[in-house]
């Protein structure tokens, strides 16, 4: 009952703008501007304004896309714990987590829109199925996803007080509140589908050898459930710092800590074994020659040891395993952004690589389709300031105004 | 059955002494019975019917090696094309006439004529129409069936239905698709000399490809001509190639010119290993490759 009053406090502070919050919004409303201004240029001009190409379709939009949804995996992965293996310990920071995901497929379906060729026809695989594309079950996984998460997140909105107003509002939560486990086990089921095949989207293309490997879907399913929590856990943890409020219990926090490091050392392990199978022990000449190739005229073999495995798994599992560390807040913080670092890097390096990498496809020895080459332009880094813009925006509107944080701890 | 387990198991449960069997409710029973009845279900339609992941495999793929043109056309005819590698002379011929009479921009061919060698040092011209393939990646990976293969065997696209995510693009092994980043308003250098236009421009934002003018080959079909025969019918790039190096025809009919050069030549598919099973044959230089 008295935290209960503590967050009507919070709730009624922030209308009082302090000169921080003010240049806060500033920042994000200059951050949403540039996003707009080179979205309604795409929008008019076309993705002509992209450094993408025929040889180089896909580039960073679709990076941010996987990004952000691998880092949402926190919602499921947590209900999970809660609603499936029963582990009541971590409610407190569902909401929260729920709320991260919504915003990471938020984010994702927006840059998705941007990056496909007819933004009218966003609506075409709704209605036109082909069951056999992946990304055909993608979209359709992600659209029930979302959906499932709006009924998730729609109970803590109807809390603000607002809503006093229309009861029913309440009522109608409350019935899907009750629902709750229900829909997270369905949310479980189709977000597991569409994490992993994020991954066969590039694992089943079998005119580019560097992708076909069934080993793809695994590895993004692995590395979303691994660091999609932490990320939540950071987020509990930044809101703490600027709030100036402990809302969720920190041996919570710290647990989600040790959980993530855990999954990035299986994530570590397993990726160190489908490297070895593939370039060492079981190299095919078509792997062989495209990895040359990206280590010639990529920064690829630098990114992937060190901005991947060392710096992306290895020393976030440091941080979030070792005694010494595990229960530091700032350290589990620096672990979530260099891991969360690490996935952005993968993500870019899978759809970057797997594209420069020429088809060949000729019968004689001499002409090769031409070597991609790709970096995004000022358009494309705009979109994607916007993206940041919206993500930031929405996280400080959650944590101003949204009941995200329990009212009472059990502990 | 359930009861008669349950009479089974009771017995041990007077003897207090052993209890061996204590917990095992009728609910338990029944639903170990739905798992097994699930199970065994699972298993049948699995392994036989029509959901068995290895059903299209067979039919689709396993039969590839065993016909000539490995028939993914349903219908009564499979178009597709012979290119004789020794006859090219790498006039570019094709692509000019191609690019004039489908309007393609001229940086975006869907033909494309390139010198190779083969590995004894022998030059050779190489050129590439889009090889309509049977299992065609490109139809796989398309979300909303914009692209499909015809009853014909004909691969092609659904302009209005295309969303332009460019999975095509990245699937298809033979680089043989090309997207409208723009709208193409460059004037066509190769109108008229080469052909008109005979279709209207792609919208911006939508992928395309050879279609092996199958505009032709319909409105022939509809005129009681003949594709590969009559020019009105046929591809621009065969009616053009002024050494004959292409041919065109149907697959299925045995007395075609297809059919024929296939089966008195020596025939390869590009990158026939990815079972993508081409229309398109390649009849190699004399020196092999
Ligand atoms: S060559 Fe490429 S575009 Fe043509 S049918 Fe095959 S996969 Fe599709
Ligand atoms: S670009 Fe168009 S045709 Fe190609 S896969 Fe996407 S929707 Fe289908």
């Amino acid at each position: 009952m008295a935290v209960s009053t503590i967050d009507n406090k919070i709730e009624k502070k922030p209308i009082q703008m302090k000169p921080g919050l003010i240049a806060w919004f500033l920042l994000i409303g200059l951050l949403l501007l540039i996003g707009l201004i080179s979205a309604f240029r795409v929008f008019s001009q076309g993705l002509v304004l992209t450094n993408m190409s025929d040889t180089v379709p896909w580039g960073l939009w679709i990076t941010i896309d996987l990004s952000s949804i691998a880092l949402g995996a926190g919602a499921f992965t947590l209900s999970a714990i809660v609603y499936l293996m029963g582990l009541k310990r971590f409610q407190p920071i569902i909401r929260l987590a729920i709320y991260v995901g919504f915003i990471g497929y938020t984010a994702a379906l927006l840059t998705l829109v941007m990056d496909i060729g007819r933004p009218d026809r966003f609506w075409h695989p709704w209605v036109y199925w082909n069951v056999h594309s992946v990304l055909w079950e993608i979209t359709w996984c992600i659209t029930i996803y979302l959906t499932i998460m709006i009924f998730e997140v729609l109970p803590v909105i109807t809390e603000l007080k607002f809503f006093d107003r229309w009861p029913w509002t309440r009522t109608a939560a409350h019935k899907l509140h009750s629902i709750a486990p229900l829909l997270a086990l369905l949310g479980l089921l189709i977000s597991l589908l569409h994490q992993s095949s994020l991954g066969a989207t590039y694992g089943i293309v079998k005119a580019r050898a560097i992708w076909f490997k069934p080993s793809m879907p695994i590895m993004f399913i692995l590395s979303a459930i691994a660091v999609g929590p932490a990320l939540t856990m950071t987020v509990a943890f930044l809101s703490e710092w600027i709030t100036g409020k402990r809302r969720i219990p920190h041996d919570i926090l710290f647990t989600i800590a040790q959980y993530s490091g855990f999954a990035l050392l299986v994530y570590g392990y397993l990726r160190f074994w489908d490297t070895m199978a593939t370039t060492y022990y079981g190299r095919t000449p078509s792997v062989m020659q495209a990895l040359s190739l990206l280590r010639e005229t990529t920064p690829y073999n630098f990114s992937f040891w060190v901005l991947e495995i060392i710096l992306g798994v290895l020393v976030p599992a440091i941080l979030f395993l070792m005694p010494r560390f595990r229960r530091r807040p700032v350290l589990l913080v620096i672990g979530t952004g260099l891991a969360v670092m690490g996935i952005i890097v993968n993500r870019w390096n899978t759809t970057v690589s797997g594209l420069t990498v020429p088809l060949s496809y000729s019968p004689g020895v001499l002409y090769q389709a031409p070597t991609g080459s790709y970096f995004p332009n000022l358009t494309e880094w705009g979109i994607a300031l916007g993206v940041i813009g919206y993500v930031l925006f929405m996280l400080t509107i959650g944590m101003l105004f949204l009941p995200l944080f329990p009212k009472e701890e059990k502990h | 059955m359930s009861e008669k387990l349950n009479g089974q198991e009771s017995p041990p449960k007077k003897k207090k002494t052993t209890r061996v069997e204590v917990d095992v409710t009728r609910r338990d029973v029944l639903t170990l019975a739905g798992i097994a009845a699930g199970s065994a279900v699972a298993s049948v339609a699995l392994t036989s019917g029509p959901l068995s992941p290895f059903a299209g495999l067979q039919r689709e793929q396993l039969t590839a090696g065993e016909e000539s043109a490995g028939h993914g056309a349903t219908g009564k005819h499979h178009w597709g094309m012979v290119i004789d590698l020794d006859r090219c002379i790498g006039c570019e011929y094709c692509l000019r006439a191609c690019s004039a009479t489908n309007d393609v921009a001229t940086d975006k061919p869907w033909n494309i004529v390139v010198p190779e060698e083969t590995s004894t040092g022998v030059p050779f011209y190489f050129s590439r129409p889009c090889m309509h393939c049977q299992v065609a990646p490109c139809v796989e990976v398309c979300p909303v069936q914009a692209t499909y293969v015809r009853e014909d065997g004909v691969v092609i696209m659904d302009y209005d239905r295309c969303i332009g995510c460019r999975y095509c693009e990245v699937a298809c092994p033979y680089d043989a698709r090309k997207f409208n980043w723009e709208t193409n308003t460059e004037h066509n250098p190769y109108i008229p000399t080469w052909g008109i236009a005979e279709i209207p421009r792609r919208p911006r934002g939508v992928a395309e490809k050879c279609t092996f003018c199958v505009h032709r080959i319909d409105q022939g079909l509809a005129n009681g001509l003949v594709p590969g025969v009559n020019p009105e019918a046929t591809p621009a790039c065969v009616n053009i190639c002024p050494v004959g190096a292409r041919t065109f025809g149907d697959l299925k009919d045995p007395n075609s010119k297809v059919t024929q050069m296939i089966s008195k030549n020596p025939t390869i598919v590009l990158r026939e290993e990815l079972g993508t099973r081409p229309s398109v044959y390649y009849i190699p230089p004399k020196e092999g490759l």
